[in-house]
Order: C-alpha cells, then structure tokens, then sequence
C-alpha cells in the first residue's frame, strides 16, 4: 500500500483528473468488491456496494483527512456500506446456514471448493462485526493496527474480536465437519 | 489443564506475526511443555491458513467502465452533454439505478407510437423525466433481422459522444449476439434493460457481447469521445452458429 501515491492520485482526483481515479480504481476495485462480497455473500449485492464506494469516495474527496491513509478510509467506507446493505435487506444478524454464493470454476480441486464455500457459509454465520475483523485481517491483510484505524476501535477489541470470531468460526466448521 | 489466557493471546499474536521478542520466548517455553498448547496453536494456524486461502474473485467486467462513467462529473471545466453524467453521478443512484436511467433514456429515443402501444406502461414516470430534458436523438440507421431463432430490429442512435445501440428483439432459443468496434477511442459505456432478467452482457476491448433469450428490449451504451466516424458490427449466434450478421455506421459529427 503505497500511501504517498493514493495520496497524490486523491489530490489530482479532486482537480478532475479522470486518469488518476482510473488508477485508484484499479487499485482498489477488487478488494473493495471482495471485501464487500465477503460481508454479503452475494457477487451482485457486492458490486452494488462497490459501485456506492466508489461514488462516495469520489463525491467526498474534499473531506478526506490526509493524516489519515487512503486504504483506510476507502475500507471503512466498504464495511460501512455492507453493514448498511445488510440492515436494508434485514440480514445484519448471523446467517445461520447461509450458504456461498461462489462462481469458482469447475477446474477447482472440490475438497478446496468445498472447504472455500464452507468458509463463506460459517462466515455469515458470525455477526457483522466479528466478520469485518476476519475479512481486514485474512482478506485486506491488515494488522492490529490498520483494523484499529479502519474500524475506529482499539487495538485490545481488535484482538478479543479477532479471537472471538476465530473462535466461532472453528465451531461452526467443526460442527460441520469441514475442520 | 486449563490453559491460561494471555497464551491463548500469545498464539494469536504469533500466527498474525504481531508477537515480541519476549512473548515468542514466553510461548516457545509454553508450547514447549503444553501438548494442549500445542494443539490449540495447530486448530488456530489450520484456520488461519484457510481464511487465508480463501479465493478472491474478479469483479464484473463492465463495473469499471460503470466506476469510471461516474469520474468526469467533477470536472466541471470539461465539456458533456450533461444531463446524462448527471443521472450517473447522484449518490443516490445505485447499479440498479443506472441501468434504469439507460431505460429511461432509451425509452425517451424510442418513438411515441411505441410507448403508445403500452409495452413500456410501467416506465411511463421515468420517460416524463428524460422528456422534459429535451435531448436530441439522432437515428443513423435500422437493421432488421428476420431468422428462424430471432427477429426484430436494432437501430443506431447517437446523443453527444454517446451511440446507442438500441435492441428491439424476439427470439425462440438463446441467442448471442457480439456489438464490435474496431475503433480503439471508443468504449463500452453502459446498458440498460427493461426486464431486469433475461439478458446477460459481457464487455471486451473492441466487442460487447450480449445473450438473450424470449422478447427483450435492451440499449448498449458506446462512448465515442471524438464523435468520430463509427461502425458497429453485429453477429447473431444460436447455438454457436453464426445465423445473422449485418452493419450499422455512423458517419461522426467531431
């Protein structure tokens, strides 16, 4: 994540250069859409979320406080929005059972598929939050201290939410055999 | 044994690489002596691993031709027909909301007789809106196709950098059909449908390929920046056989 340059590309953004947005986004479309598609666990809902991120960022550059970093700030954007998506279609508890909406290939080794699916399935299982710490941490690749920024809580909730999710997601794919 | 929690906190620390010095020494002896220990370090690393693995997809093709439509509104310096960006850029306007802008703004190129005839009577709000826009529309020419798998006609339309490909189709069995442009300037804009299943649409450099299947009504958004010179070619495929192909031009106004 190199900062300086999100930050120059946000500037020239503002003074309406389509090409530097045309970078964040390539930057940022695909985490954006699989952080979103994570939450959701639905590729259509994600790309909806996607698209508001993006139009928000875009709309609000001008508010973008630079001691804080770019990813950041696109990234609480995104679970923002998924959380809202998810209050909207009355999905914000845990999902008992949900299963994934994956479009893997058929080339894909099926014990990996199964346990990939498995995963997504237990991951709606646990409630939005503890989801948001376990897509920063496994998806962003984000450390204690990014997910404390990107969430705005402290590094001590990071970890007992990290290890809570953890935790539950390890039940959920126990009792499912898939662990 | 109960295992004390500031380990379980240690363990954690160590598989997200956010452990000290003196904590790895701390867990290390631990683990050493704790086959417990050792087991729950292996459950959490195994899970870590498949979180870790999990795969990532690849956003829908045409969202970023969707994203970057939505990047000029600031650029207020800039010259565009407007009222179209303006429709693209609210906030308020979701994926979903775009694509029934496009509706709207096909239906308002449509002729009256059309809409007259009730097939759009839902959509009858939306073409009062783009009405009042004023927007001129020219029409560059028809094509009508008249096969055994599908039949209708498409017509080429223009407004501003904008072509508009505009789709009025029937057809027995799926149907492929590939809207080509040579032109490298140009680039595929957006599309609109008025079912909101039935059509599925893939966007490439230099081709827009659309599938469909029963009666449909759709639009393919072009943008042609230079307003320069154009042509669309069109292929219909069923079933992996070309049945139909035809041209439509457009002679620029850059």
């Amino acid at each position: 994540m190199s900062e300086p340059d999100d930050i120059k590309l946000m500037e020239r953004c503002s003074n309406g250069d389509r090409h530097a947005f045309e970078l964040l986004l390539a930057r940022y479309e695909k985490p954006v859409f699989n952080a979103a598609y994570r939450m959701l666990n639905s590729a259509d809902d994600a790309r909806d979320v996607t698209q508001t991120v993006f139009l928000k960022v875009y709309e609000h550059l001008d508010q973008f406080d630079p001691k804080y970093r770019f990813f950041s700030w696109i990234y609480r954007i995104t679970l923002n929005e998924s959380m809202n998506w998810l209050k909207k279609t009355n999905r914000l508890g845990a999902l008992e059972g949900d299963t994934a909406d994956t479009a893997s290939g058929p080339e894909q080794e099926a014990s990996n598929q199964q346990l990939s699916e498995g995963m997504q399935a237990a991951l709606m299982t646990i409630s939005p939050d503890y989801r948001a710490v376990i897509v920063l941490k496994h998806l962003l690749g984000c450390s204690y201290h990014e997910i404390s920024e990107v969430l705005e809580i402290p590094e001590k909730t990071v970890k007992s939410r990290l290890y809570t999710a953890r935790q539950r997601l390890q039940e959920t794919l126990t009792e499912r055999g898939l662990h | 044994m109960m295992i004390e929690p500031k380990y379980f906190e240690l363990i954690q620390a160590d598989l997200d690489g956010e452990i000290d010095l003196a904590g790895k020494a701390e867990l290390e002896e631990f683990l050493a002596a704790s086959e417990e220990g050792r087991g729950v370090y292996e459950e959490l690393e195994t899970l870590c691993r498949s979180l870790d693995g999990m795969p990532e997809m690849d956003p829908p093709q045409h969202l970023r031709h969707v994203l970057l439509n939505q990047a000029p509104v600031k650029a207020a310096a800039e010259p565009s027909p407007g009222f179209l960006r303006g429709l693209f850029s609210g906030p308020a306007l979701g994926y979903a909301g775009v694509f029934a802008a496009g509706v709207a703004l096909t239906l308002a190129l449509v002729d009256s007789d059309q809409i007259s005839r009730g097939t759009f009577d839902d959509m009858t709000g939306l073409v009062g809106t783009i009405a009042d826009s004023k927007l001129t529309a020219p029409e560059h020419g028809t094509i009508s196709v008249d096969e055994s798998e599908v039949a209708g006609t498409v017509t080429l339309r223009s407004a501003g950098p904008l072509l508009i490909v505009d789709f009025d189709l029937s057809a027995r069995q799926p149907v492929e059909i590939m809207v080509g442009y040579s032109d490298k300037t140009i680039w595929f804009n957006g599309f609109a449908q008025l079912e909101s299943i039935g059509t599925t649409i893939a966007a490439q450099t230099g081709a827009v390929t659309v599938n469909m299947d029963g009666k449909r009504r759709y639009a393919v958004y072009l943008n042609n920046p230079g307003m320069r010179p154009a042509t669309i070619d069109l292929r219909f495929m069923a079933k992996e056989q070309v049945i139909h192909e035809a041209q439509l031009s457009f002679s620029g106004t850059g």
